[in-house]
């Protein structure tokens, strides 16, 4: 007796398990099923567009699920306006979007990436649609000048990130500590944990605007530029970006975006 | 398939980065070896609190058991960025307190230390609980009609009993604990995970994420065979070598 009831209690503990992971494979068989129709169909085909990013990177993306902002997010929203596909956007880690999004995990990338040759092996990027900067953040007050005064500091970045790279290459730091999303960095920038940031700048100056506490020692140019990334095969999906934004950025849509996130007129490339 | 594979198993990729994260490995062996004694003393400390007698001290096994309660229920993820976020700004300590570079390890070392013997002094407190309490009360009673103190009794005759019912369960908690070492990397401290996924974003390639697991493995498939071991031989004492068999 007690041996049927202990199969029985079994049994129906595998049936639970069982529809939990029928629900679970159904539930995202619907999406890759969504995202894969999307990518063989023509423009225009009205499927949402799923897009992986980073989130909070803040002013690029930031926000809550579901209501995410951002200037990345607001461009996105312009460009699948104009391609007519909605996006959804998709909360990812950055050291694995890329390839995520080779794999179809998502369709496309926009998360304040930057355009680079080692990138471009795994995925293909669309036109540049900012040019970015590094900035050197420290602390209000700070003796740190610019990028030459980090030497021998300890230094925090981005795990994966061009502020990173930028801080192997050139700021002979004493330590660099790779944080996990860029807020943390800055947060032990605060706490005085790490002297100084290498970071986007416009992430630098939103730190600066919403806080406070911090300033921009020294702005870096980098002669890099970020491009939206889709996986290296989807050709189709790349030009219809591409026509997106140049649509968006010729008819003034772009500089309102720019200037409602970074405060000022967009490089001349970007005005209509 | 072949894609998973050469995703998670290039060993060109394992080859190429091994000293790094052999070495980045290291730094979570000198987290846990630190972490490890300062927990298993902490723990000690906590369990005897708990077992004080008498009424008037009720305030303090009350605040021990609120203790071990709330760090055995906090994830530890959450200490950990809580103390490295928090402790730094806590001025009434002196600047080495909040920031500490203590034989010349970083800051994020000594949080994750701290964030680690905290919850883990938590957990080993009911272990070395459990083996205090397996020892048959006629034992304290017996050690205090012959005059000695709470203190002396807990000191020579129940504690030393206690201990070798517990290298079973606390072998579990130390293997745990390495494993939690790992979780020192989200406040930047350069161990073997932060370092694989650094090699991850430069690469684009998971193996050295294997590559560490790896490492895992080799230090604690053994442990894990001797804490059978150990378990089995403590059946064999209790059953008085009679023949008991053990899968």
């Amino acid at each position: 007796m007690r041996k049927t009831r202990l199969a029985a209690f079994f049994a129906v503990l595998l049936l639970a398990l069982a529809s939990v992971v029928a629900i679970g494979c159904g539930g995202s068989d619907e999406t890759t099923g969504g995202s894969g129709g999307g990518t063989t169909s023509e423009g225009g085909s009205g499927e949402p567009l799923s897009v992986g990013s980073d989130i909070p990177y803040p002013p690029f993306e930031q926000g809550k699920s579901g209501s995410y902002t951002g200037f990345d997010v607001e461009l996105m929203e312009a460009i699948g306006e104009k391609i007519g596909r909605s996006p959804e956007f998709q909360d990812t880690s950055f050291e694995t979007i890329f390839r995520d999004v080779g794999q179809g995990k998502f369709e496309a990338v926009i998360s304040a990436a930057t355009i680079t040759p080692e990138r471009e092996k795994e995925v293909a990027f669309s036109d540049p649609y900012y040019l970015s900067e590094q900035a050197i953040l420290v602390k209000e007050g700070s003796e740190i000048g610019g990028i030459e005064d980090l030497e021998g500091k300890t230094v925090g970045a981005q795990q994966g990130t061009t502020g990173l790279e930028l801080g192997k290459e050139k700021a002979n730091a004493g330590e660099l500590r790779p944080y996990p999303e860029g807020p943390d960095a800055i947060n032990a920038l605060k706490a005085g944990t790490v002297e100084a940031v290498i970071i986007d700048q416009p992430v630098a100056q939103n730190a600066i605007e919403e806080e406070g506490g911090v300033e921009i020692a020294e702005s870096v140019p980098t002669e890099e530029s970020y491009g939206i990334a889709v996986a290296k095969d989807n050709t189709e999906l790349l030009k219809e970006i591409n026509k997106g934004l140049e649509e968006v950025i010729e008819d003034g849509t772009y500089k309102t975006i720019y200037k409602k996130w970074f405060h000022k007129e967009p490089p001349k490339q970007f005005l209509g | 398939m072949s894609q998973f594979f050469n995703q998670y198993f290039n060993f060109n990729v394992m080859g190429e980065h091994f000293g790094e994260v052999l070495v980045a490995f290291l730094q979570n062996l000198l987290v846990f070896a630190v972490a490890a004694f300062l927990a298993l003393l902490w723990g000690l400390g906590l369990a005897l609190l708990r077992q004080l007698p008498s009424r008037k001290l009720a305030p303090i096994r009350f605040i021990t058991i609120a203790y071990i309660d709330i760090f055995r229920a906090v994830p530890i993820l959450i200490i950990i960025l809580m103390i490295s976020g928090g402790v730094p700004f806590l001025t009434f300590l002196p600047q080495e307190v909040r920031i500490p570079h203590w034989f010349g390890r970083p800051d994020p070392f000594w949080y994750g230390v701290a964030a680690l013997v905290i919850v883990y002094g938590a957990f080993t407190a009911e272990v070395y609980r459990a083996g205090i309490e397996a020892v048959p009360k006629g034992q304290m009673e017996a050690a205090r009609s012959l005059g000695m103190s709470h203190f002396q009794a807990m000191r020579h005759v129940i504690v030393p009993q206690a201990i070798t019912k517990i290298p079973a369960p606390m072998l579990n908690e130390l293997i745990s604990l390495l494993k939690d070492t790992t979780l020192v990397s989200v406040i930047a401290l350069s161990e073997s995970v932060l370092v694989s996924r650094e090699i991850l974003a430069e690469r684009l390639n998971s193996s050295a994420l294997t590559l560490t697991a790896i490492f895992f493995l080799v230090i604690i498939l053994p442990l894990a065979r001797l804490v059978d071991y150990l378990i089995k031989r403590n059946q064999l004492k209790i059953t008085r070598g009679s023949h008991i068999e053990v899968a």
